[in-house]
């Protein structure tokens, strides 16, 4: 270490600075009652037209949320068909803080198919299963 | 006056609901092996669940986030794979070690084979999970747990001699037992895992959420912990002490609940048998369905599922589903005609190697003024939780090694 290399400094930005990796994977997703919808497995980036030169004037910007079984491939390689990408577009999303608020009611996403599908098949059929614990 | 008696409750339940089936056989093998040797790791444990569960019930309260989202957002998706994993493998081993219990203590009551009271065990769990409110069968069960106090009672009637119980706790190590120092570091770590079982940290902080506990209710929380599980802990000692003044100096071995109870028995007579026994069951199905909910809460929690008793099934139906699933996976276990004594042993060591991973992130948000505000950890509560990382990481590493040159404690 001969001498402190100084480095340019950050370009101001507008509004919150969320780290996509910290601030946003792995969290919760919640619907405006509360209802957790799922997590956010991983997210879709609009694809620049030249990967090499990346334009600083339009970056990546996120599409969608994305969850199920992507998280498998996030974490052991490897890729999805497009047609088992689950997507909560990024439009929904209400706020993103410790929790990411959607702001559309859980039963209406793709995302949460699974637990209407275990609902409807399984657990509503059980008797008691529609009431409230005693 | 409603407030005296919600105090009360909350550390009657806190005391009832302390001892489960890995309490009960791992203190009572220990004192019949050990004599009191090992109660400074019953010491130990107790301080280091108290400090863990109370800062997983405050991150809980304050953040609204249960211990297995955090895992997930602070350790990654990858590393929180790996412990959900570890983490559903002991609770399954743990729901089978309980569920076992409640046969066994079931079998004492009854005389008839513990095989034909397993399914009659797992379905009234169930039942219990899917129809009967969360604070109404924590308060049932924790009370009803509170027979277990017998053994505090039983051991006055046996009457000990005290100064030697006492010359044991600090001599070191017993002059009664041979056993080499290996096993007594492997029961170390067995004890320390009964008393520190991950599922209860993911217990207390789902429970937390499940009973909607707000910054308010965080005094009530610490006085249930502070004082509840104390004293639960000296209720593990009674039955290490029992064991001890009876089973030691005959070198009875610890082979089911039978010998446990047997303390208890000669002192008091059929009454106490049969306080204990109540004891036996009660602690031993509240803390299957501890263990039942938390195999849902993990998976839940780690997925981003709706959870918790608070909703309606149909409104959690992945989280019922995983929890009968889970159910119906501990009878097979059981019905392979495992010993569940064996697997109680088992599933606390086990317990100790994944102590760290669950414990880590707790620490970590614990400080996050994002998740916390101003609630984050004092000094001393950072400095404490820091050596028991230090030692959750020791005992963690230093199981498996014990369990293969003790040949798991035999």
């Amino acid at each position: 270490m001969t001498q402190k290399r100084h480095l340019p400094p950050a370009p101001a930005v507008a509004g919150r600075v969320l780290d996509a990796g910290l601030d946003l994977l792995d969290r919760q997703i919640l619907d405006p009652d509360a209802v957790p919808v799922s997590t956010v497995d991983d997210l879709e980036l609009t694809t620049p037209d030249d990967l090499e030169h990346l334009d600083p004037d339009s970056p990546p910007i996120i599409e969608s949320l994305l969850t199920g079984p992507i998280l498998l491939t996030r974490i052991f390689g490897g890729r999805l068909p497009d047609s088992r990408f689950i997507r909560i577009p990024w439009k929904v999303v209400a706020d993103p803080g410790t929790v990411v608020r959607v702001g559309v009611a859980a039963d209406s996403l793709d995302a949460s198919w699974t637990e209407r599908w275990m609902r409807d098949h399984v657990i509503a059929r059980i008797p008691g299963g529609r009431h409230d614990p005693e | 006056m409603k407030g005296i008696f919600a105090v009360a409750l909350g550390v009657l339940t806190a005391i009832g609901g302390f001892v489960d089936i890995g309490d009960l056989v791992t203190n009572s093998v220990v004192g019949s092996r050990f004599g009191m040797t090992l109660t400074w790791v019953v010491l130990v444990g107790v301080v280091g669940i108290c400090l863990f569960a109370q800062m997983s019930g405050r991150v809980a309260a304050v953040s609204g986030r249960a211990t297995f989202e955090i895992i997930r957002e602070r350790l990654g998706a990858r590393m929180a794979l790996a412990n959900l994993s570890a983490s559903f493998l002991i609770n399954l081993l743990t729901l089978t070690a309980e569920i076992g219990g409640i046969a066994l203590a079931l079998q004492l009551a009854s005389s008839i084979e513990p095989v034909l009271w397993f399914p009659v065990a797992a379905i009234a769990v169930w039942i219990v999970i899917w129809r009967v409110k969360f604070s109404i069968m924590e308060n049932v069960t924790g009370l009803l747990g509170l027979a277990l106090v017998v053994f505090a009672v039983a051991l006055f009637f046996l009457h000990p001699d005290w100064s030697a119980l006492g010359s044991q706790v600090l001599l070191q190590p017993s002059p009664h037992t041979d056993e080499t120092p290996a096993t007594y570091w492997y029961y170390a770590i067995a004890l320390f895992g009964a008393a520190m079982t991950p599922y209860e940290v993911f217990f207390f902080s789902s429970g937390a959420i499940e009973e909607k506990w707000k910054k308010k209710d965080l005094a009530q929380s610490r006085l249930n912990v502070l004082v509840g599980f104390p004293l639960g802990g000296l209720l593990s000692l009674a039955i290490a002490a029992c064991a001890t003044v009876v089973l030691l100096p005959k070198g009875i071995q610890v082979e089911s609940l039978f010998e446990t109870a047997l303390p208890v028995a000669q002192a008091l007579g059929k009454i106490g048998l049969i306080i204990v026994i109540l004891g036996f069951v009660a602690a031993t199905f509240g803390a299957a369905l501890e263990v039942t909910l938390s195999s849902g809460y993990t998976l839940g929690q780690f997925f981003g599922w709706p959870w918790g008793k608070f909703r309606r099934p149909a409104s959690a139906s992945r989280f019922h589903a995983v929890m009968i699933l889970s159910l119906v996976v501990a009878l097979g276990i059981l019905f392979t005609g495992v010993d569940p004594v064996q697997v109680t042993e088992f599933s606390v060591v086990f317990s100790a190697i994944a102590l760290p991973l669950t414990y880590l992130p707790i620490l970590i948000v614990a400080n996050d003024p994002k998740y916390m505000g101003d609630e984050v950890n004092g000094r001393a509560t950072n400095f404490f939780g820091l050596i028991y990382l230090g030692l959750i990481l020791v005992a963690s590493i230093a199981a498996i090694p014990l369990m293969i040159v003790t040949g798991a404690g035999a």
